[in-house]
């Protein structure tokens, strides 16, 4: 795993001692190389996992989030080439530097073998991510969603590292892959409950679940392009990625526990579906769709059987990869009009007719058209639920229609439809962007080809 | 949890300051010590305003989607329009800035404050009937919760145009197209397939006309129109301050400043035949505060221009006509200021409560104003003695020497009249053909006008801004066409010129 960690960091001097003109191209290549080499995880020779040494090691449910967090470094230093033109050279190389360092400690959360490296990891993506909202974001309601994000993460987290203190105190260990053979079945007294709950409420909040998703839609519209990016594509999936590996260790009080999650992610599905009709700024209504996204892999971690574990991972891969590039082209939007209300940018086809490709394609992915990956990790989580219990096949097929709903919405008002007189002279795409939207659907599609290597280790 | 319950405790169990002073003695200090330590905490908070590095409230947000220039009575129209036909509420954040809270040298508040719908131009016509009818259900379209009712002590008098024989056949003219005028004009209340009346006109001969105003002396009058309805004089700074509050709760920014640059892009195309133009579209509006060199950069998608006298300057900051003169870089914003002065006497033995406004074919007009015999008044100089713009102090001789003449001749009872006050507003002169200019630039692309309705602009205001309003959102007019009021007719030299006595 050295060999991801360490290039990562030397990315930094790289940045650094670059000539000026040569920042950009040259962190750019070098992630993108560096991306490629993740690749090689994909080998796995036997059933178990790939052991790199006693902290790292990668199974088949880490290889993808850890390629799709490495190839979104080089998307996210494409994306923000433009919005920090104006900047001094420093912050330049600041802003480089806080993404280099979020994309360290990512592929360390990924990697982590002990439960408490991966806590650390876990919290310390929180400050680069801070401070890129706070200092880089766009509006004044920048701080009140840095606080927002900062502090529900942090309460959500603290008592996960007590119940990782009380687990290293009674098991002796932390170690993941000692823990799968070592833990005790847990019994439903108060103290199990509470233990759940505190190692699974970090992951909640992360997550996010309906009721703890306030921080969401704030820090994904004030964050700047790649924190927008990153949120959306990465930072979530460690929620995901969290409660996969912690609710192992956490049988058979699950089945008991769930219920009120459950619930809670099925109707805050449908319900922020219907937000989305009603979101008049885009970012907003691509963050409430994040949202809905995640609600359905909760419920699929939830369930715990292992076509749901299949479906949440495919669906943690194809949201990242959907998510990241609605945020794209909402920032490509943004940066020519210089505003984020739907209605004030319309009919854009006409003038920009490459980019309308690229959002008829994402906004398709959104939709979970078939056969993409969005669909088979949709279906694989409707088909478990449904067989978890029967009725919940109402609600996730209004939450499908909702989103079909919301997604062509989306589609059509920034599209299609009268332009209004002031978007006549939009700078036409550049080939950045369009390498941007490229280099995100492209692994979207071809993995359509190809969706055994994401789904997961259940398979 | 912590700030709602500062909250409840802000609520209306202790209102701090407010209710501390009803109390007695000792306690007052120290409720309005907890009040204020709790409104420092309650700011602090997230969610607050307050940045201990530097406190930014007096300074416009920095980011808007419209920032209307000019706080007058178009720019609140458009504001309020915009608010209302937005598809969600909250969906669009407007910003106006205004340069001077008091409005004192603002035409709208020194206006005559007149509304008619006498015009030669159907536009005009349309939209003063649009105008009047939101006027008549004012307290429909800009009711606030709590507020008291607006009182815009409408005299529905009418207008009296006099003709001399030169100018009785357009005004007959003037009149059929007057009546012709209806159709759907989207008023409140009205269901869709109603065809309004136009504008209820009567032409008059001189034996009419001196059986209805015996105190009218007809020597030189061929032809009066006088309109039946819809047609009076209101109190415009009623309107200002209920469209100011009723947008302000529709939650529109106020600004205290002035527009001192915008930044833009450019860019370079061509058009399908070759031409080139540079396209440019304008990305900020740095606003100065008031006394100070303080600005602040307000990122924007849309700038509206209603800066009434002074949008010629406003145009000129954001490069209109700065290019060779004949092209259409080169046309600039025709609006400059024009001074006109009101005055208002006194004449005991003068028209009674039934007298319209008289404008008499030599330019100058009259109206009753109040009920104790007074009457304002005014005259529109010829080109030549234009006055200077440059403040607005009274030239009390212009009354003796031009205006006093006019109304003697049309008014015997005029004769003898005292001069009480008398004051000078600005017009928004459109010096190419004095009517508005609504809508988009050709070539900035994101900047659209209200403004430059030399004189008629507040009878107009509500339906222009609602035109605005709909081209912003829309792309196009919708209910009021006013395509030959946009700003290329300047450089394509097509004027939309009124054929009016005066």
């Amino acid at each position: 795993m050295l060999k991801f960690i360490i290039p990562t960091i030397m990315l930094m001097p790289l940045t650094w001692l670059s000539k000026n003109n040569l920042i950009w191209i040259n962190s750019t290549t070098h992630s993108l190389l560096i991306s490629f080499t993740s690749l090689l995880l994909l080998t796995q020779s036997n059933d178990n996992n790939l052991n790199y040494s006693l902290t790292f090691f990668s199974d088949p449910l880490s290889t993808p989030l850890l390629i799709l967090t490495m190839w979104l470094l080089p998307l996210m230093l494409m994306a923000s080439q433009s919005h920090l033109l104006k900047e001094p050279l420093a912050r330049k190389k600041l802003y480089i530097t806080m993404l280099i360092t979020l994309q360290v400690f990512l592929i360390m959360t990924f990697t982590a073998t002990e439960l408490i490296l991966f806590y650390i990891m876990f919290e310390a993506t929180l400050v680069p991510t801070l401070i890129i909202i706070t200092r880089w974001g766009n509006q004044t309601e920048r701080l009140n969603a840095g606080l927002y994000f900062l502090f529900y993460t942090l309460l959500g987290s603290l008592p996960l590292l007590v119940a990782l203190t009380y687990l290293q105190n009674t098991t002796g260990t932390l170690n993941f892959l000692l823990m799968q053979y070592w833990t005790q079945p847990l019994s439903t007294s108060w103290s199990n409950t509470f233990m759940w709950l505190a190692c699974m409420m970090a992951f909640m909040v992360k997550m996010p679940l309906y009721g703890l998703h306030l921080w969401l839609p704030k820090a994904h519209v004030e964050a700047p392009i790649a924190g927008s990016m990153v949120l959306a594509a990465v930072l979530l999936k460690l929620g995901g990625y969290g409660m996969l590996r912690i609710t192992p260790m956490l049988n058979p009080l699950t089945e008991h526990m769930a219920y009120p999650f459950l619930m809670l992610s099925l109707w805050g599905m449908i319900m922020t579906s219907s937000i989305c009709l009603r979101q008049t700024d885009l970012k907003s209504l691509i963050a409430y769709s994040s949202i809905s996204h995640m609600a359905l892999v909760i419920t699929a971690i939830l369930i715990q059987t292992p076509w749901s574990y299949m479906g949440a991972t495919t669906l943690m891969i194809a949201h990242g990869l959907t998510s990241s590039m609605l945020f794209c082209l909402a920032n490509s939007n943004y940066e020519r009009i210089h505003s984020r209300t739907m209605i004030l940018a319309r009919g854009l086809q006409i003038f920009l007719p490459l980019m309308a490709t690229w959002w008829l394609l994402a906004s398709l992915t959104n939709l979970a058209l078939p056969p993409t990956i969005n669909l088979i990790g949709e279906l694989f989580v409707m088909m478990s639920m449904f067989s978890w219990s029967n009725l919940t096949i109402i609600l996730m097929g209004t939450n499908i229609v909702i989103t079909t709903l919301y997604s062509l919405y989306m589609l059509i008002t920034t599209q299609y439809g009268k332009h209004t007189y002031h978007v006549n002279n939009l700078t036409p795409s550049f080939t950045r962007e369009h390498t941007l939207m490229a280099l995100h659907i492209i692994p979207l599609l071809l993995l359509s080809l190809n969706p055994k290597i994401i789904l997961g280790p259940l398979y | 949890m912590l700030r709602r319950a500062l909250r409840l405790g802000l609520g209306p169990g202790l209102l701090g300051r407010g209710l501390g002073t009803h109390r007695e003695g000792s306690t007052l200090a120290w409720d309005g010590k907890v009040s204020e330590i709790k409104k420092k905490i309650q700011s602090i908070l997230p969610g607050g305003a307050w940045s201990p590095l530097c406190d930014t409230s007096h300074l416009p947000p920095e980011h808007s989607d419209v920032v209307i220039v000019g706080g007058g009575v178009l720019g609140l129209s458009v504001a309020y329009w915009l608010k209302r036909l937005e598809k969600q509420q909250g969906a669009i954040r407007v910003l106006v800035v205004e340069r001077d809270h008091t409005y004192s040298q603002a035409s709208t508040v020194l206006s005559v404050g007149g509304i008619r719908q006498q015009f030669s131009l159907p536009e005009n016509i349309q939209l003063s009937l649009f105008s009047v009818e939101f006027l008549r259900n004012i307290n429909e379209y800009l009711a606030v919760v709590d507020d008291p009712p607006l009182d815009l002590q409408f005299n529905p008098s009418g207008y009296l145009f006099l003709a001399s024989e030169e100018g009785a056949t357009i005004m007959e003219n003037n009149v059929k197209v007057q009546r012709k005028q209806g159709g759907y004009v989207g008023s409140w209340g009205q269901t869709s397939d109603v065809k309004e009346e136009g504008a209820k006109v009567c032409l008059m001969s001189p034996e009419q006309l001196q059986k209805k105003f015996p105190w009218i002396n007809t020597e030189g009058v061929a032809l009066a129109s006088y309109g039946l309805e819809n047609e009076g004089w209101f109190d415009p700074w009623c309107l200002l301050q209920g469209l100011r509050r009723k947008v302000q709760s529709m939650g529109v920014l106020f600004c205290h400043g002035e527009v001192t640059r915008f930044v833009s892009s450019s860019n370079h195309m061509e058009t399908t035949s070759g031409e080139k133009v540079t396209l440019r579209r304008i990305h900020e509006v740095h606003v100065k505060v008031d006394r100070s060199q303080e600005y602040q950069p307000v990122e924007c998608a849309i700038v509206v221009i209603a800066a009434g006298a002074w949008s010629g300057q406003i145009a000129e900051l954001a490069g209109i006509g700065k290019g060779p003169p004949g092209t259409l870089q080169g046309t600039r914003l025709p609006v400059e200021p024009r001074k006109r002065y009101v005055y208002l006497w006194h004449c005991p033995q003068g028209p009674g409560l039934e007298a319209p406004l008289v404008a008499d074919p030599s330019g100058a007009y009259f109206r009753r104003e109040g009920l104790g015999n007074n009457y304002l008044g005014g005259y529109s100089p010829t080109e030549e003695e234009e006055p200077d713009p440059g403040n607005l102090e009274v030239d009390h001789d212009f009354f003796q020497e031009k205006v006093w003449p006019h109304l003697a001749r049309r008014v015997p009872a005029f004769e003898t009249l005292k001069v009480r006050r008398a004051w000078a507003g600005y017009y928004d002169y459109n010096t190419f053909d004095q009517n508005g200019v609504v809508g988009p630039h050709p070539l900035v692309v994101n900047m659209y006008f209200a403004t430059g309705f030399s004189g008629h602009g507040l009878q107009q205001a509500p339906a222009v801004g609602r035109a605005v309003a709909e081209v912003m959102l829309e792309g196009r007019f919708q209910t009021i066409d006013l395509s030959p009021f946009l700003f290329s007719r300047f450089y394509l030299g097509e004027k939309a010129q009124e054929h009016c006595i005066i």
